[in-house]
C-alpha cells in the first residue's frame, strides 16, 4: 500500500514517518512515533481518551488522518513535562490528589485540563466539568479529577505557566 | 485492635503506579508491539442462535497479508468453563473455543490473523458462514418455558445454568403468621456493563521451546494461565502470563475470553506474535455485563417495624454461557439472609440462558440485584408503618453475631455506624422533615431524599477457599522488594499492600519497590476480586513482612548483644528500647560482607481468610423534573465502614467510583438487546449513556473505622464492591420521597417516571415494575 512521508513537530521535535493513507493520527502516533502514553479506548471519538493539541486545539487523534495533520505542531502526554525530573504541575495536583486509577483516562485528562487551564488557570467548577464533556472516566467518579485541576490551576496561575503564547480558542 | 501509632498506613502516600500513568509511561497490553507481530481479528455470528452448516474460509486464506484463519475444525475441542474461576467447578462445563453453533449474536466463529488489522478486518467478510437458524430464547421468562428452545444440551435440565439455589432458615410460615404488615413486590433490572476503559487486549508470543508468553488484560492471571495450559494441552511452566498497567476491569476482566484462546492458537500457528484487541463495539457484544434479573420479594413486619419473615424468588440471566452465573446466583441468593436481620428466610435463587451476550462477574456480583429489592420494599415497609426510614433501617440492621450470609458471626456494628453516622453528617432527620420537596428556581422540579445500605464480603468464601501470598525480600543494600500477584487494576492495591510492608516491617515506604504480573516470578495469587486484597493479600504481607523483621532483628541482637524482643525497628534504624544513642541500620545488622549479605532474607505469607463484611450506607438527594422526567443526583454520602484505612485517598476513590457507576445503573445504563433476534442496539459509548463530568453529584465520602475484622492488616476490610451497592436504591427511594411514585427496576428513565406520574394521576396508583 502506497504511504506518504508525514512530517510533524511532536513534543518540539521534529518527527518524520511513512504512514499509509487511511491510518490514524493515533495510530501514527502510538504505532510509527511509539509514543503510546495516547491511548485507544474506542477509536471512533466517543471518549476523549486520544485527546493530543494538534496546533494548540485539543482533538481526538483517532479522528483525523495522519496525513491531515501533515506538518503540525502537535502535543502528546510525553511532552507534558519540561524534563522527565520535572513534572508539569496538572501531573503532580493529579498524582496528590488521586485523580488517576486505572489511569487509561489520564493522558486524554491530562491534556485536556491543559488546554483548559493555560487559557483560563481559574476556571469555575462548570467550566471545569463542561471542558471534561469529552473525556470519560469510569473509575474516579471525577470528584479528583476537578480537585486536581483546581489545585494545578492555581499553581500555574502563581507560577505564570497559564499565560497563553497565543490566545487560544476556547 | 490494639492501639498504636502508625508511620505509613492511614495516610495517602505517592501511589507509585501512579508516576507511569500521569507520564504515560506505564505500559497497558496494548502499548506492546513486536517485530513481526501479526493483527488478530474474529469473526462474529450474525444470528443469535444457529447451527454453522457450512463455513468457508478460502477466500480469506487467498488474501494478501491473511496469514492463518481458524474455525471449529482447526482448534483444540476442549469443554471447558465460560469462567476459570474456582466457582464454575459448580458450572457444567458449556463452552469451547469454537463451536459448530452459536448461541448469542456476537459470538466468534472464526479468527483471522494478518500482517495488519485492517487487513484481518477485511478478510472478516471474506469469511462465508451458511447458518440454520435455531429458535432463540432472549428473555428470562421465554427461557423458563416448559417447551422453551434448549440452549445447551449441558446442564441440569431446561435452560437452567446450575440447580437452583436454595437457602432456609427458621419458620417462615410463622413469620409470616405473626406479621402486622406483610409486602409483596416484583422487581427488575437491565443489564448495565463495566466498560472499563481499556478494550481487552492480549498479545501471545511462542518460543521455540513452544512456551506461551501471553500479555492479557486481566484480573486473574493465574486463572488465565491454568485455563490456557489446560485447553493447549501444556504444563503449567510453559504458559508464562503478564500483565502491567490495566485501564479497569471492575471484575468482568476475571473471564477467559475467547479471543484469548484465539489469539494463543493463532500465534502458535504462525510461529509470530499476534495481538488481538477489542474495537468498543466488541467489549459490549463480547465482554461481561451484569446480570440482568427478575425478583419477586414477600417481607412480613411487626408493627414496631421489626422483620420477621422474607421469601425471595430471583432468576438471573446468564446470557449464552455460564460464566459468573453460579457464583452470582449463590453470593446474590445468600446476600438475602442478612443486611436487615431476619430469623425466617426462605430465598430461591436461579441462574438461566439465553441466546444473549454472557452475563459475567461484575462489582457487586449478584448483590446489587437483591438489595435493590431488600432495601426499597424496606423503604415501604418504613412508610406504611409510619417509622422513619433511617429508623426502621437502625432497628433491623445486622448486628454483632448475627449470622452473615457466609455462614460466620458479623462482628461489629458496622452497619449501625454507617446510618447513624449518615443521619446526622447528611442532617437527614431535617431534610425529610422539610414542609415541602419544591425546588427554588425550578417549578417543575421536585426534591427527595433517599436512604440504601449494603453489606458485602471482603473474600469469596466459603464459595471459594481463596488464598493470598505475598513474597517480601531484602536485598543486600537493605531495600525492599515485594512480589505479589495481586492484580493492578487501578485501585492502589499494590501501594497499600507497599505501606503494609512498610509499616510491620519497620522500614520506610520509599524502600519497599513492589513487583507483580508475571505468573513465572510472583507468587500465586487468585486474582483481583471480590474486594479482597488489602484484606487478604495485605494479611499475606504483614505475615511476610514479621517474619523478616523478627530475622533481622535476630541479627541486630547479636551485634547489639541484646535481647531481640528489646528492640525495636523504625524507618530502617534498629534501636534499643530504654537506651537511648544505640542504633543500627538495617546494612549495618544484615549488611554484605564483600558483596555477600549476612543472611538472604525472603519470606512468604500466606493467608486463607474466612470471611468480613464490609457495612455502607447511602444518603442522597435528587431533584426529578416533573416535565421532563429526568431524574437528577445532586448529592451523595456514602458512609463506608472498612475496618482500618490503609490509603485515604484510594479508599474515597474506590467509593466515588462505585457511586459514579451506580447512578449510571440506576438511571442511565442500560445495554439493551433486542428480544425479537437477540441483536444489540447500543454497543457504543454514545448510546450506553454513562454519567459523566457534567452528570456527576457532589460526593461526600466519609470512612469509618467502626468494625475492624481481625482477618485484615490492622483491620482492613474491603471497599471495592460496596459503593456500587447501596447507591441504586438510595436514589429509587429519593425519587419516591421526592415525587410519590415508587419504582422496582432500573435504570428508571425519564420516560418511566412521566408514565408513573401520569398513572399516579390517573388513579393515584404506584406505577411500579
Amino acid at each position: 500500500m502506497t504511504k506518504t512521508v508525514l512530517d510533524l513537530v511532536v513534543n518540539g521535535e521534529s518527527r518524520s514517518f511513512a504512514v499509509e493513507g487511511h491510518r490514524s493520527l493515533l495510530d501514527a502516533l502510538r504505532e510509527e512515533a511509539g509514543l503510546t502514553g495516547t491511548k485507544k479506548g474506542c477509536d471512533v471519538g466517543d471518549c476523549g481518551a486520544c485527546t493530543v493539541i494538534l496546533d494548540g486545539k485539543p482533538i481526538n487523534a483517532c479522528m483525523i488522518l495522519a496525513v491531515e495533520a501533515q506538518g503540525a505542531q502537535i502535543t502528546t502526554i510525553e511532552g507534558l513535562q519540561a524534563s522527565p525530573d520535572d513534572l508539569h504541575p496538572l501531573q503532580q495536583a493529579f498524582m496528590e490528589h488521586g485523580a488517576s486509577q486505572c489511569g487509561f483516562c489520564t493522558p486524554g485528562i491530562l491534556i485536556m485540563a491543559k488546554h483548559l487551564l493555560e487559557s483560563n488557570p481559574l476556571p469555575t467548577d462548570e467550566e471545569i466539568r463542561f471542558g471534561l464533556s469529552g473525556n470519560i472516566c469510569r473509575c474516579t467518579g471525577y470528584t479528583k479529577i476537578f480537585d486536581a485541576i483546581r489545585t494545578a490551576g492555581k499553581r500555574m496561575a502563581e507560577t505564570g505557566m497559564a499565560l497563553p503564547a497565543t490566545k487560544v480558542e476556547a | 485492635m490494639t492501639k498504636q501509632d502508625f508511620r505509613i498506613v492511614g495516610k495517602s502516600v505517592k501511589r507509585d503506579d501512579v508516576i507511569e500513568k500521569v507520564t504515560g509511561e506505564g505500559k497497558y497490553t496494548g502499548d506492546y508491539h513486536m517485530p513481526g507481530m501479526l493483527f488478530g481479528k474474529i469473526k462474529r455470528s450474525e444470528i443469535a442462535h444457529a447451527k454453522i452448516k457450512s463455513i468457508d474460509v478460502s477466500k480469506a486464506l487467498a488474501y494478501p497479508g491473511v496469514k492463518a484463519v481458524l474455525t471449529h475444525h482447526d482448534v483444540p475441542r476442549v469443554l471447558h468453563y465460560g469462567s476459570p474461576h474456582p466457582r464454575s467447578a459448580s458450572c457444567t462445563k458449556d463452552q469451547y473455543i469454537l463451536d459448530d453453533r452459536v448461541r448469542f449474536w456476537g459470538e466468534g466463529v472464526a479468527a483471522v490473523a494478518a500482517t495488519s488489522e485492517e487487513i484481518a478486518d477485511e478478510a472478516l467478510d471474506l469469511i462465508e458462514v451458511e447458518y440454520e437458524p435455531l429458535p432463540g430464547v432472549y428473555d428470562i421468562d421465554t427461557a423458563q418455558l416448559p417447551d422453551a428452545p434448549l440452549i445447551h444440551d449441558v446442564g441440569p435440565g431446561g435452560n437452567l445454568v446450575i440447580p437452583p439455589v436454595h437457602v432456609e432458615r427458621g419458620d417462615v410460615d410463622k413469620g409470616f403468621a405473626e406479621a402486622d404488615l406483610i409486602l409483596e413486590g416484583e422487581f427488575a433490572g437491565g443489564r448495565p456493563t463495566p466498560t472499563y476503559m481499556e478494550p481487552n487486549v492480549c498479545v501471545a508470543d511462542w518460543d521455540g521451546s513452544n512456551k506461551l508468553t501471553f500479555w492479557t488484560s486481566t484480573q486473574t492471571s493465574f486463572m488465565v494461565r491454568g485455563a490456557l495450559a489446560e485447553v493447549l494441552g501444556l504444563p503449567l511452566n510453559k504458559v508464562r502470563v503478564l500483565v502491567d498497567h490495566m485501564g479497569g476491569g471492575f471484575g468482568a476482566k476475571q473471564d477467559l475470553f475467547q479471543h484469548e484462546f484465539l489469539c494463543a492458537l493463532l500465534a502458535k500457528k504462525c510461529r509470530r506474535p499476534v495481538k488481538m484487541e477489542f474495537t468498543r463495539r466488541e467489549t459490549f457484544v463480547a465482554g461481561r455485563s451484569r446480570h440482568p434479573f427478575k425478583l419477586w420479594l414477600k417481607q412480613g413486619f411487626r408493627k414496631d417495624g421489626t422483620l420477621v419473615a422474607r421469601e425471595m424468588k430471583v432468576v438471573f440471566e446468564s446470557g449464552a454461557y455460564g460464566s459468573h452465573s453460579p457464583g452470582v446466583t449463590n453470593v446474590g441468593t445468600a446476600s438475602a439472609t442478612s443486611l436487615y436481620r431476619c430469623d425466617n428466610v426462605r430465598l430461591n435463587g436461579r441462574a438461566v440462558y439465553t441466546n444473549t451476550p454472557i452475563a459475567g462477574a461484575y462489582r457487586g456480583y449478584g448483590v446489587v440485584q437483591t438489595y435493590y429489592a431488600l432495601d426499597i420494599q424496606m423503604d415501604e415497609a418504613a412508610e406504611k408503618l409510619g417509622i422513619d426510614p433511617a429508623e426502621m433501617r437502625l432497628r433491623n440492621a445486622v448486628r454483632e453475631g448475627d449470622i452473615a450470609p457466609s455462614g460466620h458471626p458479623i462482628i461489629g456494628h458496622g452497619l449501625e455506624s454507617c446510618i447513624s453516622h449518615g443521619v446526622e453528617a447528611f442532617n437527614w432527620a431535617a431534610k425529610k422533615g422539610a414542609p415541602d420537596r419544591l425546588v427554588a428556581g425550578r417549578p417543575s422540579a421536585r426534591k427527595g431524599y433517599g436512604i440504601g445500605c449494603e453489606m458485602h464480603g471482603s473474600s469469596a468464601y466459603p464459595g471459594i477457599k481463596e488464598q493470598g501470598n505475598a513474597t517480601v525480600k531484602m536485598n543486600e543494600d537493605g531495600s525492599i522488594t515485594l512480589l505479589t500477584g495481586a492484580a493492578g487494576l487501578g485501585t492502589g492495591a499494590h501501594t497499600a499492600l507497599a505501606q503494609i510492608v512498610a509499616e510491620e516491617l519497620g522500614v520506610t515506604f520509599s524502600s519497599v519497590s513492589v513487583v507483580h504480573g508475571d505468573t513465572d516470578v510472583v507468587p500465586w495469587d487468585i486474582g483481583a476480586f471480590a474486594s479482597h486484597t488489602t484484606y487478604m493479600v495485605g494479611t499475606a504481607a504483614k505475615m511476610a513482612a514479621a517474619e523478616l523483621r523478627a530475622r533481622v532483628l535476630v541479627r541486630a541482637a547479636e551485634k547489639l548483644q541484646e535481647k531481640a524482643e528489646n528492640l525495636e525497628m523504625v524507618d530502617g534504624i534498629i534501636t534499643v528500647t530504654g537506651k537511648p544513642g544505640t542504633s543500627l541500620t538495617i546494612l549495618e545488622a544484615m549488611g554484605p560482607s564483600r558483596g555477600i549479605p549476612a543472611e538472604h532474607l525472603i519470606a512468604t505469607g500466606s493467608y486463607m481468610p474466612t470471611k468480613s463484611y464490609s457495612f455502607g450506607a447511602h444518603f442522597v438527594e435528587v431533584e426529578v423534573d416533573t416535565e421532563t422526567g429526568i431524574i437528577e443526583c445532586k448529592k451523595v454520602m456514602p458512609v463506608h465502614d472498612v475496618g482500618k484505612i490503609i490509603h485515604p485517598i484510594a479508599a474515597q476513590g474506590q467509593v466515588e467510583g462505585g457511586v459514579q457507576q451506580g447512578i449510571g445503573h440506576t438511571l442511565t445504563e442500560n445495554y439493551v438487546i433486542d428480544t425479537s433476534n437477540g441483536r444489540s442496539l447500543n454497543a457504543g459509548l454514545v448510546d450506553y449513556k454513562m454519567p459523566l463530568s457534567m452528570d456527576m453529584p457532589d460526593i461526600e465520602t466519609v470512612l469509618l473505622e467502626a468494625a475492624p475484622d481481625p482477618g485484615g492488616p490492622w483491620g482492613a476490610k474491603g471497599i471495592g464492591e460496596d459503593p456500587i451497592i447501596a447507591i441504586g436504591p438510595a436514589i429509587a427511594n429519593a425519587v419516591y420521597d421526592a415525587i410519590g411514585v415508587r419504582f422496582h427496576h432500573y435504570p428508571i428513565t425519564p420516560e418511566d417516571v412521566l408514565n408513573g406520574l401520569r398513572a399516579k394521576q390517573k388513579d393515584g396508583a404506584n406505577a411500579g415494575l
